[in-house]
């Protein structure tokens, strides 16, 4: 019983924990645009993130050992130095634009201005990472971040031509009066949004967090395998909805509001709060699980003791890191950049990061001497080879991409 | 206590191990489970070897492990491991020895499997006491043949129990290409077959030389050859 409660509730908090401000802004930007022609997109980046966490988990849960441990072993102290700055520099990213999330989402609720709320934010997460237990911040947000589903329930309350919704997702159907390139990018992003590298950077540490050993891989792979495309489905709910209310005005997505004005179209005062509450939970649990990613992967690199296993005291530079990108978050949001800008710059960047951490575990996945029994096997080595190629790509074009259509104007 | 004690995982202190693949960079976990740093350097000190009788020769021994960033910064190679490690002792030098790295005595560890486990409690543990030759800085020393003529790059160092030591056994030469530290070159039932194919190709020069052809001259950072060598070190660990 206790199983079935343990792999229901790592279910949920998969779901509520997928969707986060990347995903918030971008699907409701491409449903505004393109309404669900690029669910291909979001499809294609949730089936690699399951990929790549179920491979991560893993090898955290047989070898011990979490992404940046194995990210130096594999690549040696200079490579891997390279690698973590890189990934650290782009979770931080997305740190800020998480707290950015938090800070709107509560200004929409209060009215108070963001740059008031922002302090109060950075200080709340800290504090929740300092003191408060690893399963509850993984479970309380997880949860919360599940009242996301009002974006489903309004879809079905607009009343839509199903048909045609379908017709437009299938056939991949882009809108006339929109260019290739811009479809691209907004491609690309959505991908990075859905496959951000710090979700596997969190559930792999989280799995030594909870001493995960081989009894472990069912449920991790419940939670990935059906939490992740779920957690994708509420993705799509939101670019359905999007498309259905802001599609028609041709009112294009620039705040948290627009994000949640089709629910309260469909749904009035009552949905709107429920939305903002799954805001709140979804960016603010994903606020901790990049904050925490940033310490992880220092603690990683360098051996020094990190988790929230142990007491802060005996975890001092983590925590330290902890707070000073908490401080430095913070500090950059207080110079009033546009949170909404520095998401869809996080989710762009997240796609060019994505292989320097994607082909170190892609290797380890299949080495005995980490994995013994427990190597990848052939549909986890076809899906890894396909999506190493798919990530090059992504990797690749991003930046171009972003430049060419200056970020999908 | 230890996330990895009882994982089930073999103990590679008892068979050959690859220093660079299986030692270096692992994580270090005391007795109680804790985190103490990595293992960014390995100690190496020539060591009478008593068994066999016929070869008297002193070989290398891992004697210890270095941890710390003196030991780290140096691996960065060059003149810029030069100059990191300089400035490190720099920064505070009102403190002696600054610039040698921790060392922790190879007695004080038990097992190596995806980490390198110590039988003692982290505290206290790290000692300073003597700077020596380390794995980091043979890694990476030009390889000559009996020409003269460079073939290639230290890649790897192959040790094996011996006298209850791990002594060096036989050197990993290669071109310096990105991926020797992927296993691919070293086992041949790695997957994926895709990722297996380009390393092995690009590793495809690699050899493998006993320690007992090969002179090392650690103040000119190179090692000569006595004899050419032809054998790959595809099959060793599966």
């Amino acid at each position: 019983m206790t199983k079935v409660f343990a792999v229901a509730l790592g279910i949920l908090t998969a779901i509520g924990g997928f969707v986060d401000i990347g995903d918030l802004v971008t699907n409701a930007q491409v449903g505004a645009r393109f309404g669900l022609s690029l669910s291909w997109a979001v499809v294609v980046g949730v089936l690699g993130i399951c990929v790549f966490a179920e491979m991560s988990a893993r090898v955290a849960a047989i070898s011990g050992r979490a992404t940046f441990d194995l990210v130096r072993e594999r690549l040696g102290p200079r490579l891997g130095l390279l690698n973590l700055l890189t990934s650290m520099l782009i979770t931080f990213l997305t740190f800020v634009a998480e707290i950015g999330g938090v800070a709107l989402a509560l200004q929409l609720a209060s009215s108070v201005h963001e740059l008031l709320i922002v302090p109060l934010v950075g200080l709340l997460v800290w504090l929740v990472l300092w003191r408060a237990k690893f399963a509850a911040i993984e479970n309380v947000f997880g949860i919360l971040g599940l009242a996301l589903v009002v974006f489903a329930v309004a879809v079905w309350q607009l009343g839509p031509d199903w048909g045609a919704l379908l017709h437009q997702a299938v056939t991949a159907d882009k809108p006339g009066d929109e260019e290739w390139s811009t479809y691209a990018y907004y491609a690309v992003a959505l991908f990075g949004a859905a496959m951000t590298p710090y979700e596997v950077f969190f559930f792999s540490s989280g799995g030594v967090e909870e001493h995960w050993d081989a009894k472990e891989l069912t449920t991790m792979r419940a939670n990935v395998l059906i939490g992740f495309p779920l957690g994708g489905a509420l993705s799509l709910s939101i670019a359905a909805s999007a498309w259905l209310v802001l599609g028609p005005l041709d009112i294009s997505v620039d705040t948290l509001g627009q994000v949640a004005l089709p629910v309260a179209a469909a749904l009035g005062k009552v949905g709107l709060a429920v939305a903002i509450v799954g805001f709140v939970a979804a960016t603010f649990g994903a606020a901790c699980e990049t904050g925490l990613s940033v310490a992880y992967s220092v603690g990683q690199y360098f051996g020094a003791q990190w988790g929230k296993f142990v007491r802060p005291r005996e975890a001092v530079t983590f925590h330290a890191v902890l707070m000073l990108s908490a401080l430095l978050a913070t500090a950059f949001l207080m110079t009033a950049v546009d949170p909404i800008l520095v998401t869809e710059a996080s989710v762009v960047f997240s796609a060019v990061a994505l292989p320097l951490t994607y082909f170190p575990i892609l290797v380890v996945a299949n080495d005995p001497d980490y994995m013994g029994t427990y190597v990848n096997g052939r549909l986890a080595n076809v899906l890894g080879v396909i999506y190493l190629g798919v990530i090059a790509v992504a990797a690749v074009a991003a930046i171009p991409l972003m430049i060419w259509t200056r970020m999908g104007q | 206590m230890s996330a990895s004690a009882d994982r089930g995982l073999e103990n590679r202190l008892t068979g050959p191990i690859d220093g660079v693949l299986h030692l270096l960079d692992r994580q270090l976990i005391d007795s109680q489970g804790r985190l103490l740093g990595k293992v960014d350097d390995v100690e190496l000190t020539p060591t009478y070897v008593l068994d066999d009788g016929d070869e008297n020769a002193d070989r290398l021994a891992i004697t210890g492990i270095l941890t710390g960033p003196a030991a780290l910064l140096d691996r960065f190679g060059g003149k810029l491991g030069k100059i990191l490690v300089e400035r490190w002792g720099q920064n505070r030098v009102s403190e002696p020895h600054r610039t040698r790295p921790w060392r922790i005595d190879i007695d004080d560890v038990e097992r190596l499997d995806s980490a390198l486990h110590l039988s003692v409690q982290r505290d206290g543990v790290l000692r300073r006491d003597r700077d020596a030759l380390r794995l980091g800085r043979l890694t990476g020393m030009g390889v000559l043949d009996p020409a003269g003529e460079q073939i290639g790059r230290v890649l790897d160092a192959r040790f094996e129990p011996d006298g209850g030591r791990l002594v060096l056994c036989s050197l990993i030469v290669g071109h310096g290409r990105p991926g020797s530290l992927l296993g691919y070159d070293r086992r041949s039932d790695q997957g994926p077959l895709l990722v297996r194919a380009v390393v092995r190709w690009m590793h495809r020069h690699t050899v493998i030389v006993a320690a007992e052809d090969a002179e090392i001259d650690w103040p000119t950072a190179t090692v000569r050859l006595r004899s050419r060598p032809t054998e790959r070190p595809d099959h060793a660990f599966g």
